[in-house]
């Protein structure tokens, strides 16, 4: 009677278990070019058109979040030639001694680079990164729900939107939008202040439908949000979807982000690394790749290049009246035990 | 006896490389410091166990307790029948049963969670079937609410609680059952003195299981809960990530081992009171 308990058992696990063997990928002596970024930021095309016009190979992993690529790169040994931290990422990597000195030599085509996203205050200078994409934390929302001229963070706390507000899961953008709303910097390393955000945020919560960071375009897509703070870029891909969405950058100024070029230290291919960044700022080529990411492309040459659809889209050409509304998120040091703990009295209800 | 010894080499390695050797670490860690930049500081420290009895930690340490009770609770009411049913079954249905229960492990557990969107969402399964009948005007807002939370929580460790239960009443001498009818007992004296004392090591197992399993996971309160609450395993992660507080998230994951740790002891402590006693009971 044990006995075929088990075999019953095994029966069942046997069924159950799945053994997936993966053979590791055949030797070349191609010099590869080993890239850590964020999913789907490249055009495959591109990078395959890079492979044959240098006979290289080109490998490329995904991480979800600054941190994730930080813990990656400290522990050293990640064997990783190209990432594409964000702007503060670069400057604690920076401070962390993690990355390494660009040759602006071997990138002539950074002169396409428009002047705007040049020599910014988190790599003065460009000694350490070069922009690859920036966005704006807006507000996005769906005109059939939202009849309301949206304007101001304030927009988000109207009781008609109850359980229907998205926010992202990110607790330095959403503690630095209340700042923003209570005309505060984004990034205050004033206690009281950032005390005053969390009760701001507070009183948003009963509007709350959910925090999402990764998903929050499909629950837009979906109109399960009826009103959300959103990435410019994440914004232009839901109205592609839903294009009764619209998206506005917040009167009272809203955070900027980008994410940038970096070499890691202890990269074995930084030459090719360089090479891979002039390739990728050559105007066709840039406009073919961001074509396909739909996030905005830095690169003022390659405008000629871009799709009529692609130009006229304001939500990823922000204009510089709006541009000129933000702010960088720069590291707090010490005071992020502050920001880290508000947030986990918001999420916690206590 | 000393080939005894040998054969149980690969396990001690495995389980020091990969168990005891990483826990010591973390035990390490929470004993240090940290620089603003998140840089561990080699000098002892035990401000992370200090923060830790700060009530809105214990606060939320006793929130995930809660969450993990109630699931193990409602596991065990749903996954005792269930297990009793497939081991009184015939054979053919018992195999067809473990199937059924175990065919959802074929699909990554995220898909799996994922799929729950579908169906609790505002224009979801079971919000459209509701509207069709007319049973109601406005969709309900099922997604995003605790009960979702319990609901991801139960459906993906009822497995846990059901298998350990199956194997213990399968094994059952069924003998006792009959020897209790012949000296007159009733079906309820029967299942409680003999069934569900027989299959307390698989009650044991299953909830120790699921109560683990639960205390662990985040994904399931970000991915149904909306994110809306903070579980101490979201706290930890984040203070090995985002706030850049390894000494922090070591400490309260030391505690976390040793809470659950002494919550299983007392478990089981309670379990073999109870048993002790019916014994005597019974002599």
């Amino acid at each position: 009677m044990k006995k075929s308990v088990w075999t019953r058992l095994l029966l069942a696990g046997l069924l159950t278990t799945v053994a997936a063997l993966s053979l590791a990928g055949c030797g070349s002596d191609k010099e590869t070019l080993h890239i850590y970024s964020w999913a789907d930021n490249f055009d495959p095309d591109v990078l395959k058109d890079f492979e044959k016009q240098y006979d290289v190979k080109v490998t490329y992993d995904n991480y979800a979040n600054n941190e994730d690529l930080l813990a990656k790169i400290k522990a050293g040994g990640s064997g990783y030639d190209l990432i594409q931290p964000s702007d503060y990422m670069v400057k604690t990597m920076i401070d962390l001694d993690l990355l390494e000195p660009i040759d602006m030599n071997n990138i002539p085509n950074f002169e396409n680079i428009s002047e705007t996203f040049k020599n910014p205050e988190f790599d003065p200078g460009n000694q350490y990164s070069i922009i690859y994409t920036s966005g704006v934390t807006g507000i996005a929302y769906n005109k059939k729900y939202v009849k309301e001229d949206i304007k101001s963070w304030d927009d988000l706390w109207n009781p008609a939107y109850e359980g229907k507000v998205l926010l992202l899961d990110d607790n330095r953008e959403m503690i630095g939008m209340a700042l923003k709303k209570q005309g505060k910097s984004n990034s205050t390393t004033d206690e009281a202040e950032i005390k005053g955000a969390e009760e701001e945020l507070k009183t948003l919560l009963p509007n709350v439908l959910a925090f999402d960071t990764d998903n929050i375009k499909q629950k837009m897509i979906q109109e399960e949000g009826w009103i959300a703070t959103v990435w410019s870029g994440d914004a232009s891909f839901i109205a592609k979807d839903n294009p009764d969405v619209a998206y506005v950058v917040p009167q009272e100024g809203a955070t900027i982000f980008s994410d940038n070029y970096a070499i890691p230290k202890g990269s074995k291919n930084k030459e090719l690394a360089e090479k891979f960044m002039n390739y990728m700022m050559d105007p066709e080529v840039s406009a073919k790749n961001y074509e396909f990411i739909g996030y905005s492309n830095p690169n003022t040459k390659a405008m000629d290049f871009h799709t009529e659809e692609y130009r006229s889209d304001t939500m990823i050409n922000l204009t510089d009246e709006e541009l000129g509304r933000t702010e960088w998120l720069k590291d707090v040091g010490e005071a992020l035990q502050t920001y880290d703990r508000s947030w986990n009295e918001l999420k916690s209800g206590r | 006896m000393s080939r005894h010894k040998l054969g149980m080499a690969p396990v001690l390695l495995w389980l020091s490389l990969f168990l005891i050797i990483p826990m010591l670490i973390v035990a390490g860690i929470s004993f240090l410091q940290r620089d603003a930049l998140g840089q561990l500081v080699f000098s002892f420290s035990i401000e992370g166990y200090k923060t830790f009895f700060d009530p809105l930690y214990l606060g939320i340490y006793w929130d995930t307790i809660v969450l993990s009770v109630t699931t193990t609770v409602i596991c065990l009411l749903i996954s005792y029948p269930m297990a009793y049913y497939i081991a009184n079954a015939p054979p053919r249905v018992q195999t067809w049963g473990l199937i059924l229960i175990t065919v959802p492990f074929w699909i990554n557990f995220l898909i799996r969670t994922y799929a729950w969107i579908l169906l609790l969402r505002t224009q979801g399964v079971v919000n459209t079937l509701l509207m069709e009948f007319g049973w109601i005007q406005e969709p309900l807002q099922l997604l995003y609410t605790p009960g979702a939370v319990l609901l991801g929580m139960v459906y993906n460790f009822i497995p846990f609680m059901v298998l350990p239960i199956y194997v213990a009443l399968e094994q059952m001498d069924k003998r006792l059952l009959d020897a209790a009818y012949d000296l007159g007992a009733s079906k309820w004296k029967a299942f409680r003195h003999i069934t569900l004392n027989q299959s307390k090591s698989g009650i044991m197992t299953g909830c120790v299981l699921v109560y683990v399993s639960t205390t662990g996971m985040f994904v399931v309160t970000d991915i149904l809960g909306g994110a809306k609450s903070a579980m101490i395993s979201n706290i930890i992660q984040s203070q090995f990530l985002g706030a850049r507080n390894w000494p922090f998230g070591a400490a309260l994951s030391v505690i976390f081992v040793l809470t659950s740790l002494i919550l299983i002891l007392l478990f089981n402590r309670a379990m073999q009171a109870r048993y002790l006693k019916v014994k005597e009971g019974g002599a």
